[in-house]
């Protein structure tokens, strides 16, 4: 990083500046960045254009087609299609974030930092959807004329802590000022709470009882989904971690322009 | 000054409480409750003490950063079992807490204090880096130690009730402990990143 920028302060002089610019960005930001900036544009919107394709044909067929009815759900089933895969990409997210994290302590790039950092972001957007979701659909439902709306169902739970260990993180941030600093220690930061959160799988499932398919005494995710519904469920996991992909990559290129705004001395 | 906090806060809950019968539950989740808030008031300053005190450049260049944990969390840990023995003591008399397992009991609050001394050492090096640091260590620190409390809430609660809860009580030990061996281990690897500029 900071001897990418002495010598393009030095490099300066002598040549034209707008192809030293470029010359040194490829030097003071890791290839990944150049990759996404100026290379892959062109597939990037490729993917793009795929994935909303792709999640619209999901769309379509979510309220098109015909399910079986199913007792008590009747057909909010449906909400299947939106709930799940919200949890699924969250977790897509949160080992996204984490793997870059590692990536920051690993090489001390910061490029990484604005990954990990963009990930736990939309990951965060997607933790809510899941959580509101399920919210709506279990008060809706199994709790349909009662005044619940929150229950201690662990997958509920999980996704709450989740939430708040995300929110310490941007808070964590937000409290150090230099940007290698605030890259290393957020960094450790994420990393810890990584290790700490796999026990909640062991521990909460012992402590409150669930009301998702496969927990003791509800039948398993097989038994209550007709084919046709596994036929637009899978597809829809595929479609909504694409679109993680897509928010998330849009995100680190804004979040790279931003940095070279605002730390590139050229500029 | 800590142990202020812990009597003051134990008072505050026995007057909160007043006369009523508290279940066993409740007890050891109140209990643990003076203990976790203790802890993220008392044990924050480890570092930042070091900070005021201009005695980090000191550490760094003379001592391995591994040996600077060690220490300071041998410290945390022994201030933190310090508070567990008059909080269980004071709350017993104030509550009239009835103890029918004293191994399990005192296991539970030992076990338990590793782990929260383990995790709150290392949150205390990051909090010393932050500029802003008025309440960061509980907001850091509480979403990680979910998994620790409840499971040391279920075992205390069980070393009060006595009975069949026990046996069932083994899993929850078991759990605190690798909970306690995998957040030393995890803040040992990560301090290096914290301390080192």
């Amino acid at each position: 990083m900071s001897t990418g920028k002495r010598t393009s302060a030095m490099g300066v002089e002598n040549t034209p500046p707008v192809p030293a610019a470029e010359l040194h960005h490829a030097v003071t930001l890791a290839t990944p960045s150049t990759h996404d900036t100026m290379i892959n544009l062109r597939r990037y919107t490729l993917i793009r254009n795929i994935v909303l394709v792709w999640l619209s044909l999901v769309l379509l067929a979510a309220f098109l087609l015909n399910i079986p009815k199913i007792n008590i759900l009747e057909h909010t089933a449906r909400n299947l299609y939106f709930h799940v895969p919200m949890w699924f990409t969250m977790m897509a997210a949160v080992f996204v974030s984490a793997y870059h994290s590692f990536q920051v302590l690993r090489s001390g790039d910061i490029v990484r930092d604005i990954r990990a950092l963009q990930a736990a972001r939309v990951g965060a957007f997607f933790g809510v959807l899941g959580l509101v979701t399920g919210i709506v659909w279990s008060k809706f439902t199994w709790y349909v004329g009662t005044d619940v709306w929150w229950n201690f169902d662990p997958r509920q739970s999980m996704v709450s802590l989740q939430l708040l260990i995300y929110g310490a993180y941007f808070v964590l941030r937000g409290a150090l000022d230099d940007p290698n600093k605030r890259a290393r220690i957020a960094a450790v930061y994420n990393l810890f709470a990584a290790t700490t959160t796999p026990f909640l799988l062991y521990v909460i499932p012992r402590q409150m009882d669930s009301l998702h398919p496969g927990a003791e005494g509800n039948p398993a995710f097989s038994e209550i989904t007709h084919p046709i519904m596994r036929l637009v469920f899978y597809p829809a996991i595929v479609g909504f971690i694409g679109m993680f992909w897509v928010l998330y990559t849009q995100r680190v290129r804004t979040a790279l322009i931003k940095h070279r705004v605002t730390h590139d001395p050229e500029l | 000054m800590l142990f202020m906090f812990v009597l003051s806060s134990l008072l505050l809950i026995a007057f909160a409480v007043g006369q009523e019968s508290v279940s066993e539950r409740m007890q050891s989740a109140l209990l643990w409750i003076v203990i976790l808030f203790s802890a993220s008031i008392g044990l924050g300053r480890s570092f930042v003490a070091e900070e005021e005190r201009g005695t980090v450049l000191l550490l760094q260049l003379n001592v391995p950063g591994s040996q600077v944990f060690a220490g300071k969390l041998v410290f945390n840990l022994v201030l933190l079992l310090a508070v567990d023995m008059v909080a269980l003591v004071v709350f017993a008399l104030l509550l009239n807490m009835v103890i029918e397992n004293w191994a399990l009991l005192l296991f539970s609050l030992v076990l338990g204090s590793v782990g929260l001394a383990g995790a709150t050492t290392l949150l205390a090096a990051i909090i010393a880096r932050a500029s802003n640091k008025g309440p960061l260590l509980p907001v850091l620190l509480f979403p990680l130690l979910i998994p620790l409390l409840i499971s040391v809430v279920r075992a205390s609660r069980a070393a009060l009730s006595g009975g069949l809860g026990v046996s069932g009580a083994m899993g929850d030990l078991q759990t605190i402990a690798l909970f306690s061996g995998v957040v030393i281990t995890a803040a040992v690897l990560l301090f290096e990143y914290v301390w080192h500029d």
